[in-house]
């Protein structure tokens, strides 16, 4: 077994050891372990990087089997290609992070053993999903996912919405879910394994295979795609699942930076990506994919415009940006989409920890009007959210100019209806997007202060702990577009991602030469939003409020999130309640309950007494009955077998 | 023939007769006496077959010693009839019922008695034919030797039979003086006489 | 008579010999000779166990006496089961009945004379010799069953067992005779002939109902199970537990062999009756021991639900069938010896207690009691892996090989409603509170008797072979194998 099983296995010792023994070794202890359980992870992964992504030596350690019934068989195995190597990076690399800002922001918690045990478990699981080489095994990690989700969105246990925002996310995930497990078995049941290479490489035999599914007969790869995506939606929190992710800034900061900005959230994007020698013989699943994809990135921005909760803008940013990472695979961009994955990954954290960093230094304030005025306080964590809001906005030279930009030159460059919409969503978004960066930056730091004046004396810059890894995400924000752009993306990028990727029509390489107005205008679109933010919230904070009376209507539409928990409140969870209070009523207290255990139970409970009756006592009464079973026994026979 | 089939019926009919009289009639010493009937009855069935050893045992053990012990215990014991009867009625039409299902059951059976030629053959027949050797001979030429295992498995019935009847009944009672013999013989004369020398005149 | 007949009944004739030197020996000395009286008559019944095996080690069916008395490796396998019943029954015993001030030294003989009626039972091949054996066996049954005479309840549980077992006796007797009417033998295998040549006649059918129902009445299956309860709940406790194993095993074997080896051909006379009889009593005691709040009455009810379960194996009336009876029978003597070893040790300061919500709090007061008795529960209650699951399982896999799907559904259906009085006690044992502690002095015997019954329990699974294939010997040689 190779050193490289270390990668995935060091988290979950580190796990362990926090989870069962954190309290007897105590939360030092507890903290040590899982950062350098994580340090040891991320430099294995650079080596892995170096050597399967720049070094183009792709692996696979087999560890052991896990299930055989009949045909299937499935391995644990951790395979290591460019794309595997690629979510190595990020995940440890943020997760790292994540740990060692955990160390400075959870400070005043009383469960830190349990706060470390999770996010290492989280990376444990994470590191499964990415290094599966089966879609069960894939599965495996997806679901310990959302597990990890669960439990860290819950960690506060005590708070209600906690809880909630906990339930809601793992609810909404299991529409996903199913999707996601139904697309496996469609899958084991069109190519009768879940292994990728197997799948892989039988699947342009599958294309025009037809496959009843709920009675429509349809594209099989189709099918199997369209299920997949499902789950990825879930995942990912795109239109119409996206529901839960921002609910899910319940729970502590750093693992919203963690899990539902970096790593998590974009596991549906890798999925797209890893299943790409799919998706490609599917292009109507491709398609969907877009279009969901672009759909997201604009609905998601103009909710995020509206937005007072710190968190939440972020994570409505977070659900646009993945938006963009969803439209490029959909134009089988897929480098694209991942390059945007890495490069968001880096700000996006940054972004969270200093939304963090803000939260922590105005006493877990997070909401935007009560802040202001601060920038002079704290202004190494202003410095960092503003690197991360340039990054995000696509300003030139900082990481997300060079990922947004090919992104939406691959959805102008494919050419096609979806394309073309995916295009002017996806610029329209960007304008909002750099929008709201600067709403939140100008309404958090700047202006009068709007904090009570005993939180403003208590603030004050984070410890170090808390800054050096906003200064590692800041330097990755800053260079990882520039640094990247050759090998996700530009001339490298057949030699950079070797097999791991899979492409019919090469859009990436279109894109490079589409007119310069395509590529200059996200960039324009971009520091117009700047400037508008500036004038609306700087100059002239007047405007706000005008259009917002203005533009009631759209306004509270945006504002409301276009209504969607309260339209899935009257479809799914009032309905579904009232069909639950009804089944658990009527069909199982009074009907199962009532009918069965119950029933059976009281019917038995009369039949024993009834014998119990028959038992008296008397010789006669027992001589009595002797004798009936015997007349009895004679005349069944007699009247059956012989009559 | 026609003289044996009605001393059947007439032996036969008497002995259910009597047997029905044994549960029904009130006092119990009738029931005794008309079970003695059913077994001069039933010996007389025996006669007719040809096995007059059986009869005679069946009147010298059921009827002296058997049925005697009976009337005895019942005269002694005093039984309440009236007590044992309650109910009687109560359960007669069911328990009559049963009984006739039962009855007609078996009558069609018997209606429809045919033995194959197979069995007919292997019917059995006295060991050695009566002509030769007589009822209580044939009997005792098989009793010790083919069938010694059911008679010692019978001996061993009674034994417990025996030892339940002891176990449940014998009680050794305080305060009560048996004879022992070998206490007696086993006496000295000074444990039982003391000489005292009683001076002449003075009185004990 | 040969001398190879006297060598193939010699394990019988050694116990009447034993039997009556000990009767002997007994009155000579008084009863205070009962503890000596009681140890030698377990060393009896395991030397005979154990002349089994050194004078018919081949298990090759051996006809003696005339052709009354057959010697196979189906009596064999019975017969140790017997004597190991019989002989932990007298052990168990022997402690209680001083406690009790029931000192007779009849009593193991009494048991000695019980199991030598049982060993005769299944090595019977006559109606005769049927007939003879089942009256050794139960005539003593009787005695012991009233043995402790001043009791009330106990008096009238003999009294009881005794008229009925006359009425039974009488049904058998009539069945017999009306086999011999349409068979013209008594003799099985001439009897096995008779069928195979002749047929079934009515007649025939109606003699065989007659005599199952005396059968049933030795095994206690519904509906001839009335004196069951009764005369447990009467019976000092280890006549109890005597009676609910030894000649429980040997009467269920008299009824294979009887079933069997003389109406093998018949099989389509009797199966119906005995999927009857065998419904009946599970239903019966699955449910009728719900209400049950005596736990030798629920032990009462129990085994009548464990008679139906192992006539499941023997309606299906297959080689495979038998092996589950068998098989059945077997764990069913653990099972039961080890709850008896309980039942004979709740005690409160000494005062005997036989309510199961006495068992209260059991698991805080003796943790290993009550552990022993979880085994023997859920053993019972048929829960893997534990014996009695795997009993249930051949018996109810033979059913249904044998085509009997519904009987088998049934069973499962009983087994389950059974379930909840056995969880009933553990759940007394291990969530009531205690209202008064059960005493902590079982006897060392009793103890170690507990101890390796909950253990073949447990661990049957690990190594079963000796009874399953001892189970599948005795069931071949019965199919003429």
């Amino acid at each position: 077994m190779s050193i490289y099983a270390l990668i995935v296995l060091l988290p979950l010792i580190g796990a362990f050891i926090a989870g069962f023994f954190g309290r007897s070794i105590g939360d030092r202890a507890s903290q040590i372990v899982t950062c350098a359980g994580m340090a040891g992870a991320l430099i294995l992964s650079i080596m892995v990087f170096v050597q399967v992504a720049l070094g183009g030596d792709a692996f696979t350690i087999r560890l052991f089997t896990w299930v055989i019934s009949g045909d299937f068989v499935v391995d644990w195995a951790l395979r290591f290609d460019t794309l595997t190597a690629v979510m190595l990076i990020v995940v440890n690399g943020v997760s790292t992070m994540v740990h060692v800002y955990s160390i400075g922001y959870m400070s005043h918690d009383d469960a830190k053993p349990r706060f470390m045990a999770y996010l290492s478990l989280f990376t444990f699981f994470m590191l499964m999903l990415v290094t599966a080489d089966n879609l069960l095994q894939l599965f495996f990690g997806w679901e310990g996912v959302g597990l990890a989700s669960y439990l860290l969105i819950g960690f506060w246990y005590h708070k209600d919405s906690a809880n909630a925002a906990a339930m809601k996310a793992f609810i909404v995930n299991r529409v996903g879910d199913v999707g996601f497990a139904l697309g496996i078995m469609a899958i084991f049941f069109l190519f009768g394994t879940v292994s990728f290479d197997e799948i892989f490489a039988r699947a342009p035999e599958m294309v025009g295979q037809q496959f009843s599914f709920i009675g429509i007969e349809a594209d099989a790869l189709t099918i199997a795609a369209i299920l997949l995506f499902i789950g990825a939606m879930g995942k990912s929190a795109q239109f119409m699942l996206h529901t839960w992710l921002p609910d899910a800034m319940e729970g502590p900061t750093p693992v919203s930076a963690l899990i539902h900005a970096a790593t998590m959230v974009t596991a549906g994007v890798f999925l797209v990506c890893r299943m790409s020698p799919l998706f490609e013989y599917a292009p109507l699943a491709l398609d969907i994919v877009a279009f969901v994809g672009a759909t997201t990135a604009i609905f998601a921005a103009t909710v995020g415009l509206t937005q007072f909760d710190i968190k939440r803008v972020i994570a409505y940013s977070t659900c646009s940006q993945l938006g963009y990472m969803f439209f490029a695979a959909g134009v089988s961009a897929y480098g694209a989409a991942m390059f945007h994955l890495f490069t968001h990954a880096f700000f996006k954290a940054l972004l969270f920890l200093g939304a963090g960093a803000v939260i922590h230094a105005m006493s877990d304030e997070q909401d935007m009007r009560k802040m202001g005025g601060i920038w002079k306080k704290i202004p190494i964590t202003y410095a960092m959210m503003w690197i991360g809001s340039l990054a995000l906005a696509g300003v030139p030279f900082f990481a997300g100019m060079y990922s947004k930009d090919i992104v939406i030159e691959a959805a102008y460059a494919a050419h096609s209806t979806i394309g073309q919409y995916a295009f002017w969503m996806g610029v329209i978004a960007a304008f909002l997007t750099a929008f709201y960066s600067w709403r939140l930056i100008i309404m958090t730091f700047h202006g009068k202060p709007r904090a009570s004046a005993e939180v403003m004396s208590h603030i004050h810059e984070s410890p170090n702990v808390m800054l050096i890894p906003l200064y590692v995400l800041a330097v990755g924000a800053v260079f990882s577009g520039y640094l990247g752009y050759g090998y996700f993306v530009g001339d490298e990028r057949e030699a950079f991602w070797g097999a791991s990727l899979f492409v019919l029509n090469d859009t990436i390489e279109a894109a490079h030469h589409v007119p310069l107005w395509v590529k200059l205008l996200p960039i324009v679109v971009g520091l117009v939003g700047i400037g508008f933010a500036y004038v609306c919230y700087m100059f002239f904070p007047i405007i706000p409020a005008i259009s917002s009376s203005l533009f009631g209507p759209i306004y509270r539409f945006f504002y409301n999130k276009w209504y969607f928990d309260e339209l899935y409140d009257r479809i799914f969870v009032k309905p579904s309640l009232y069909l639950g209070f009804g089944f658990w009523k009527a069909g199982d207290g009074n009907l199962i309950d009532g009918v069965g255990p119950d029933g059976v139970a009281g019917l038995t409970k009369d039949l024993s007494g009834w014998v119990s009756r028959l038992q008296s006592g008397y010789l006669y009464h027992y001589a009595f009955v002797m004798l009936v079973g015997v007349v009895i026994f004679i005349t069944w026979y007699l009247l059956t077998l012989a009559g | 023939m026609v003289i044996q089939a009605l001393a059947f019926y007439l032996f036969a009919g008497i002995t259910v007769a009597s047997a029905v009289m044994v549960v029904s009639s009130r006092n119990p010493v009738h029931s005794v006496l008309f079970l003695i009937l059913a077994f001069f009855n039933s010996a007389g069935l025996f006669v007719l077959l040809g096995a007059e050893f059986l009869a005679m045992i069946l009147v010298i053990v059921y009827v002296g010693a058997v049925a005697v012990l009976f009337l005895f215990v019942v005269m002694m014991l005093d039984v309440n009839v009236a007590q044992l009867r309650q109910g009687f009625l109560q359960y007669l039409p069911i328990g009559m019922l049963v009984g006739i299902v039962l009855l007609m059951e078996l009558a069609l059976i018997g209606g429809a008695w045919v033995l194959t030629p197979e069995i007919e053959a292997a019917l059995g027949q006295p060991i050695p034919p009566v002509t030769e050797v007589t009822n209580t001979e044939a009997l005792g030429q098989v009793i010790y030797t083919h069938y010694v295992y059911l008679f010692q498995a019978a001996g061993l019935i009674l034994l417990v039979a025996m030892i339940g009847a002891i176990v449940l009944t014998l009680r050794t009672r305080e305060g009560v003086k048996r004879q022992s013999i070998s206490k007696q013989n086993a006496k000295q004369r000074s444990e039982a006489v003391t000489v005292v020398k009683v001076p002449t005149g003075e009185g004990m | 008579m040969l001398i190879s007949d006297i060598q193939t009944v010699l394990p019988e004739i050694f116990l009447a010999v034993v039997g009556m030197g000990l009767l002997i020996y007994g009155v000579f000395i008084g009863d205070k000779s009962m503890r000596q009286v009681s140890w030698l008559t377990v060393f009896a019944l395991i030397t005979a166990a154990a002349m089994l095996y050194v004078f018919g080690s081949t298990g090759e069916p051996e006809i003696a006496m005339n052709g009354l008395f057959i010697s196979d490796a189906f009596a064999h396998y019975a017969k140790l089961f017997i004597l190991l019943g019989a002989a932990l029954a007298v052990v168990m015993s022997v402690d209680f009945m001083e406690r009790e001030q029931i000192i007779r030294f009849e009593f193991p003989i009494l048991i000695l004379y019980a199991s030598l009626g049982m060993m005769m039972m299944v090595s019977a091949n006559d109606l005769m010799s049927l007939y003879i054996a089942l009256e050794l066996q139960s005539l003593p049954l009787y005695v012991v069953a009233s043995i402790r005479r001043d009791s009330l309840r106990s008096t009238e549980a003999g009294l009881k067992y005794f008229v009925l077992g006359a009425l039974s006796s009488g049904m058998l007797l009539y069945g017999c005779s009306m086999i011999y009417g349409f068979t013209g033998s008594t003799n099985f295998d001439a009897i096995a002939a008779a069928v195979a040549a002749g047929g079934v006649s009515t007649g025939l059918v109606i003699g065989i109902v007659f005599l199952m129902a005396g059968l049933a009445f030795k095994v206690s299956a519904a509906p001839f199970h009335m004196w069951t309860p009764d005369v447990y709940e009467g019976a000092p406790t280890p006549v109890t537990a005597l009676f609910a194993v030894a000649p429980k095993i040997a009467a269920i074997a008299l009824f294979s062999r009887v079933m069997i080896s003389p109406f093998g051909e018949a099989i389509e006379a009797w199966q119906q009756v005995v999927i009857l009889i065998s419904i009946l009593s599970m239903a019966l005691g699955s449910i009728a021991a719900i209400a049950q709040t005596n736990i030798k009455r629920l032990m009462a009810y129990s085994s009548i639900g464990h008679m139906g379960f192992a006539l499941v194996g023997l309606a299906a009336g297959t080689e495979t069938g038998i092996r589950g009876v068998m098989i059945y029978m077997a764990i069913y003597l653990f099972m039961n010896v080890g709850t008896f070893a309980i039942i004979l040790s709740m005690r409160q300061q000494g005062r005997m207690v036989e309510g199961i919500n006495d068992l209260a709090g059991l698991s805080k007061t003796s943790p290993g009691m009550a552990l022993a008795l979880t085994i023997f529960m859920f053993s019972m209650a048929g829960i893997p892996p534990l014996a009695g699951f795997f009993s249930k399982l051949y018996v109810f896999s033979a059913a249904i090989e044998a085509g009997l799907v519904t009987l088998a559904i049934l069973g499962v259906i009983a087994s389950v409603i059974g379930a909840f009085y056995y969880l009933r006690i553990i759940k007394v044992m291990y969530f009531d509170a205690p209202v008064e502690p059960i005493d902590d002095d079982m006897p060392r015997e009793t103890k170690a008797i507990m101890a390796v019954t909950a253990f073949v329990t447990l661990f049957f699974f690990i190594w079963p072979s000796p009874i399953v294939d001892g189970a599948a010997q005795a069931a071949s040689v019965l199919f003429g194998g």
